[in-house]
């Protein structure tokens, strides 16, 4: 049976039939997935009961995967999960829920800003794919919004103003909206990097807002101006129209492609476990020439 | 004198009224009773002087004087030294338009994030008049949401949850949002935090509303990152379309609002070629001192 998708919103987003993830593709299940996520820029799949290993396989279809370490603030002994994931869930290594102040838990906050992952890497991720192992009765949806339709939607004066903005993106801009302290050792691994703002997609040609709550500042811009400037655009780019919301039911797996797309977690009752584990896929290429 | 709405749940235009010259009882009165309905009332073509303003303001309470009068350097300040008069333009003291990396251009531009005014004050201010003198060609309006409708709105679940909760505002919280930290020394007191309860009622009307403003920067008792999380979805939720009006700015309009009732901001417009001259007054606020009190 081949993949089909239905369009789950008018802009973006398809919800994926005809495909069990926990056996190995062919090669059009791989190519019709790639041609999903160039339109629909988000997929959906229901049902699909994988085990690391699996998403693992699954994932590496599209191609080489980002590592986590490095990028947060875990440290070797901390990680519940294999280094190929991001752990997206509340809990700790023997699975239970996080204490309110625990500095891990505080940290991840950072993902109820609207983001795109590894914005703060030179060379920035493609997909990211979240698996639903144990999901919130009630709250923690993920939301996503269409950066190209945010793009359509400007104003020319504001494209032509934009076109050549270039951004500085780093983990410690995101973390310190809300106040976390880092350390100094931890912001030295959080050096910021330089993206475009309007970045073009390799395949269908079509530009997008290349925002991200990892944005400090824009280049050659006075801090301050850039801020409020970045914070307009971003109220702009996630007005309802462009978003969709994705209420997860447990083996949902979801792909959205962050050359495309913003997304952020929504709030929940953390005292119960939801357990989300990510795989990335990393990019190829940079947006700005810069050392990598 | 006479009020029309300017939106379907809040802001009214008035007319019939010369705001120039001096107020009986009776117009005070009705003043007043428009702002507890409708938070924010327009009075557009209204020359008034600075003298006219400050007289016109007097009507309703107190004057507050300026942060960021108080701030400036006596030589730095264009209105001179009525600090009650608030200088809401992009011009220098010698009425040039600022400089992209002027200080006092980077300290304004935290007007562009929804606040109250002068909440990071123990007793923040009530009523806020501003006076439109130059007006830019595009751009610079002024928004303004309901924050009683927007607390109405809410659900019963979290109405509860929010009820006593107590939020720490500083004019820091809001600078730092932007990347401003630049205060001179002797400023310590001033950007001290205070507190003030999350739920307010309006001391005339009962009515209950969320006292949000991008000064706050914690929740008493919560992780800051936490409650500033928490307070960016409130405050999403609470300057969605339907609880804001955008005022389009035109010279002599006089536009006053209820710091208790509502959220503003000021929107972008190209303000390294353009002059944009407002002026402000603000009334010390009543009814909050309970608050304060309670959450002391």
């Amino acid at each position: 049976m081949p993949v089909t998708i239905t369009s789950l919103n008018p802009l973006f987003v398809g919800e994926v039939s005809g495909v069990d993830l926990t056996q190995p593709l062919t090669h059009d299940d791989v190519a019709g997935i790639e041609a999903g996520m160039d339109r629909h820029a988000v997929l959906v799949f229901r049902d699909q009961r994988l085990t690391d290993e699996q998403q693992l396989a699954f994932s590496r279809h599209f191609g080489e995967l980002e590592a986590t370490r490095g990028t947060g603030i875990s440290k070797p002994g901390e990680l519940r999960l294999d280094p190929a994931f991001a752990d997206v869930s509340n809990l700790d290594t023997n699975n239970q829920p996080l204490a309110r102040d625990n500095r891990r838990r505080l940290y991840s906050l950072g993902n109820r800003l609207w983001h795109s992952d590894s914005s703060f890497k030179a060379v920035p991720a493609t997909y990211s794919i979240l698996s639903g192992r144990v999901v919130a009765d009630k709250g923690g949806e993920t939301e996503f919004a269409d950066m190209r339709a945010a793009y359509d939607a400007l104003d020319d004066a504001v494209r032509a103003s934009i076109e050549d903005l270039v951004c500085e993106h780093s983990l410690q801009y995101s973390r310190e909206q809300l106040g976390f302290d880092l350390t100094p050792e931890e912001r030295a691994t959080m050096r910021p990097v330089r993206q475009r703002l309007v970045r073009t997609h390799p395949v269908t040609g079509r530009k997008s807002l290349y925002l991200a709550s990892h944005i400090g500042t824009i280049t050659g811009w006075p801090v301050p101006e850039a801020r409020a400037f970045i914070r307009d655009l971003t109220e702009h780019a996630t007005q309802p129209r462009f978003v969709y919301t994705h209420r997860w039911r447990p083996w949902d797996l979801v792909m959205w492609d962050n050359r495309q797309v913003m997304h952020r977690v929504r709030r929940y009752d953390e005292s119960k476990p939801r357990d989300m584990r990510r795989t990335t896929v990393a990019g190829t290429v940079m947006t700005v020439a810069q050392a990598a | 004198m006479n009020i029309t709405p300017a939106h379907p749940v809040f802001a009214g235009e008035v007319s019939g009224i010369d705001i120039t010259r001096p107020l009986s009882r009776d117009q005070v009165a009705a003043v007043e009773a428009g702002m507890d309905r409708y938070a924010v009332l327009v009075f557009h073509d209204q020359a008034l002087t600075d003298e006219q303003q400050l007289e016109f303001s007097r009507n309703f309470g107190e004057l507050e004087v300026t942060l960021a009068g108080q701030m400036a350097k006596p030589e730095d300040r264009r209105l001179g030294d009525r600090l009650e008069l608030g200088d809401i333009s992009n011009l220098t003291a010698r009425n040039a338009i600022r400089e992209r990396d002027d200080r006092s251009r980077m300290y304004a531009l935290a007007n562009r994030l929804w606040h109250s005014d002068a909440s990071f004050r123990a007793i923040g201010a009530g009523y806020t008049l501003l006076h439109g003198r130059v007006i830019p060609g595009k751009g610079g309006n002024t928004e303004f949401a309901d924050m009683r409708a927007a607390y109405d709105a809410l659900d019963d679940a979290t109405k509860a949850e929010i009820e006593d909760l107590v939020c720490e505002h500083s004019i820091v919280f809001s600078r730092e949002q932007i990347g401003f930290a630049d205060y001179a020394p002797g400023n310590e007191d001033r950007l001290r935090p205070v507190r003030h309860r999350l739920v307010i009622t309006h001391p005339v009307t009962g009515r209950k509303s969320l006292y949000l403003s991008s000064h706050i920067g914690g929740i008493v008792g919560w992780p800051v990152p936490e409650a500033r999380a928490f307070i960016r979805d409130l405050a999403e939720h609470a300057t969605q379309r339907q609880f804001v009006y955008s005022h389009a700015w035109r010279v002599g309009d006089l536009v006053m609002w209820d710091n208790r009732t509502v959220m503003h901001r000021a929107r972008r417009f190209d303000d390294l070629k353009e002059v944009r001259d407002l002026r402000r007054t603000s009334i010390k606020g009543t009814g909050l001192e309970v608050g304060q009190a309670k959450a002391a």
